[in-house]
């Protein structure tokens, strides 16, 4: 039974992901013919160098939404571990290398803070999150007192986010690392094999061994380190810490994962995937504001990009899911006529 | 344990709370600024009960949010094109009831997560709304304002119609077949189903109810300012959300009354005033609210698990 469903699934990832392609591909030749200077070195640079951030953290959320929880603390947590950094290197006068792996190491806690409550009290991931969504946004508003920022950077520090190495933006190197070494854990790893199979059916991961509470925490933990990560690269190319920074990238992190074909029922989703959905959401926002020769509502489409993408990004996710859902649903019924067990049954009721 | 553990616990906070105001703060309970204040929380007070019912029934709506900041610019344009209140109140409802429509469709009929469908709903209506309004603030004609009657007039028929309309449902919700569909869909939907409950069509029922609800916290809203802003419903999904949760409201589904909600709206309301007559520094309201939501479940998650053992 695993042989066969485990191949249909593959071939359906594989379609989705070439989509996804072919997506890209129409965004960048319908960007090039309605905007200036889209396809240059210098504009793809900028593409992500200024997304960088909400790569990070979509890569990140793929474990946890594969095992069929969700994240929507890892933005205040930048706010929180920008704060931390700022704090650590003007007023204790740390090295910001330094301090930036300690804002890593306060991520990864805060996201143990949520994996402890998640997994240790059989919390919903959604509400703990949320709970930590407000906390962590609170403590970075109180530790700045709601208007101080951070400032000041040494100049070698700001080269993060700011110079090129071997002709690409310095992050992306720092991105191409965290990537490689998610995808290696989710993919080739039994351990990260172990996250799909906890999305898929948790009291069945349980029942062949998998430790699930120790496994899903450690998704939660990678999560939050990367979110800090995130916080200093955001650091570094703004050259300003505030209280304010990730507001709203959980969900455009989410919005990556969910476009990039990573079930939201958890147990099936590649960590590609979410890359393929980060970039053709980053073309957009990049390419819109390219756009001066054509207008919307009276405006250049150029000055309204922002609002822009973002609808269409809303727009995006919705048309996904409802395709996903479609799929899902025919897959069902497909496994149902070959009168295999419901996917979705749940072992104690079976 | 008793039955209402969870919402005396609540009243036993907020009444502390009111003590220590009464004693160290007195002029925390000034009638005039007090019933502003209680008048400004209406409108997430009916929020609050929609999103509370839409808990029940073991789905969540974070784009109610944006549906309010949308139904209040629809209100508010249409109230400016010199069309009677009415008009402008019967267009946000509307409004509310068909953007709560498509989250039902999604979620019942097709099946999938409420978070996700609602996440992709509330930056479609935001970035719809900043879009059209570019963040202009909308002046509002004069007859809005109190719905064109004195201010003591306008808040009694605002707090009086927000708790008609909270007693009414919490009376629903105990005694119509209705509000025991949405009980028993939040419970198991599967069992439900079996008794002859139609869970999909309860489903997409408490998602159009929660649009006109968002709709009619709009009207009240608008009536309370002269003006209105493009992103007056900003963080409404979390402060009623963490209202119902507070208020013992299960999120796994099927247990809460919507008395707890009032209180665990009220505690919250209350963090920020109460630091300012504390003399307390307001920034470290959302840290406490978050605090509060987490205290919050966990005491959830350890009863359960005491339940279990």
């Amino acid at each position: 039974m695993s042989s066969s469903r485990s191949f249909s699934i593959k071939s359906l990832l594989a379609r989705h992901e070439t989509v996804l392609v072919l997506v890209i591909l129409f965004e960048v030749i319908l960007f090039q013919v309605l905007g200036r200077n889209f396809l240059t070195g210098r504009n793809f640079s900028n593409v992500f160098r200024h997304s960088v951030e909400i790569g990070l953290l979509a890569v990140a959320m793929t474990p946890v939404i594969l095992t069929g929880g969700i994240d929507l603390s890892v933005g205040s947590m930048m706010g929180l571990c920008a704060v931390l950094f700022g704090m650590m290197v003007n007023s204790l006068g740390m090295n910001p290398w330094l301090a930036g792996i300690s804002a890593v190491a306060f991520g990864a806690m805060g996201g143990g803070v949520n994996a402890l409550l998640i997994t240790r009290l059989n919390l919903p991931p959604l509400i703990v999150t949320l709970g930590t969504f407000s906390l962590f946004r609170g403590l970075a508003e109180a530790i700045t007192k709601g208007a101080e920022s951070y400032s000041g950077f040494s100049p070698s520090f700001l080269a993060l986010g700011n110079s090129n190495i071997a002709g690409l933006p310095a992050q992306i190197w720092v991105f191409f690392i965290v990537a490689a070494g998610i995808w290696f854990l989710v993919h080739r790893t039994t351990f990260g094999r172990s996250f799909r199979a906890i999305g898929y059916a948790s009291e069945g991961a349980r029942y062949a061994g998998i430790p699930v509470a120790r496994n899903t925490s450690l998704a939660y933990i990678i999560a939050g380190a990367v979110a800090g990560l995130a916080a200093v690269i955001l650091v570094a190319r703004l050259g300003e810490a505030r209280a304010n920074a990730g507001i709203g990238y959980e969900l455009l992190a989410i919005t990556a994962v969910v476009l990039g074909g990573v079930s939201i029922f958890g147990g099936s989703g590649t960590v590609v995937g979410t890359i393929l959905g980060w970039i053709a959401l980053a073309i957009l926002n990049n390419g819109l504001t390219r756009i001066s020769d054509y207008k919307i509502m009276d405006q250049t489409v150029a000055s309204v990009a922002r609002e822009l993408s973002g609808l269409l990004t809303g727009l995006l996710l919705l048309t996904a899911l409802t395709i996903g859902a479609s799929t899902k649903t025919l897959a069902v019924r497909h496994a149902r006529k070959q009168s295999l067990a419901k996917p979705t049954s749940n072992p104690a009721t079976s | 344990m008793n039955k209402y553990f969870r919402e005396l616990t609540v009243a036993a906070a907020l009444g502390l709370l009111m003590l220590g105001l009464a004693i160290l703060a007195p002029h925390f309970f000034q009638f005039q600024p007090f019933i502003s204040r209680l008048t400004s929380q209406m409108p997430a007070l009916v929020a609050a009960i929609g999103i509370a019912l839409i808990i029940i029934s073991r789905q969540i709506d974070i784009s109610i949010g944006s549906q309010f900041s949308m139904c209040a610019i629809i209100a508010g344009v249409t109230a400016a094109s010199g069309l009677p209140l009415g008009v402008a109140i019967f267009a946000a409802l509307g409004a509310g009831a068909m953007m709560g429509a498509l989250n039902g469709v999604l979620v019942a009929y097709l099946g999938l997560p409420s978070i996700v469908v609602t996440l992709a709903t509330m930056v479609t209506w935001q970035e719809a709304l900043r879009l059209w309004q570019q963040g202009r603030l909308l002046n509002l004609p004069k007859g809005i304002q109190w719905f064109g009657l004195s201010q003591p007039a306008g808040q009694t028929i605002v707090i009086s119609l927000a708790f008609i309309l909270l007693i009414g449902a919490a009376w629903a919700m105990k005694n119509l077949a209705a509000g025991r569909f949405i009980y028993a869909t939040g419970t198991d939907a599967e069992a439900a189903r079996l008794a002859g409950i139609d869970p999909k069509r309860t489903t997409f029922g408490v998602f159009v109810l929660m649009g006109i609800l968002a709709g009619l916290a709009a009207v009240f809203n608008l009536v309370q300012s002269p003006q209105v802003q493009p992103n007056c419903g900003d963080g409404l999904e979390l402060k009623t959300i963490a209202a119902a949760v507070v208020g013992g409201v299960a999120i796994s589904g099927g247990r809460g009354t919507l008395w707890g909600v009032l209180l665990g709206m009220l505690l919250l309301a209350n963090v920020n005033p109460a630091l300012t007559h504390f003399h307390q520094p307001p920034y470290w309201e959302k840290a406490i609210q978050g605090l509060v939501i987490l205290l919050a479940v966990v005491a959830d998650g350890i009863r359960s698990r005491k339940a279990r053992l």
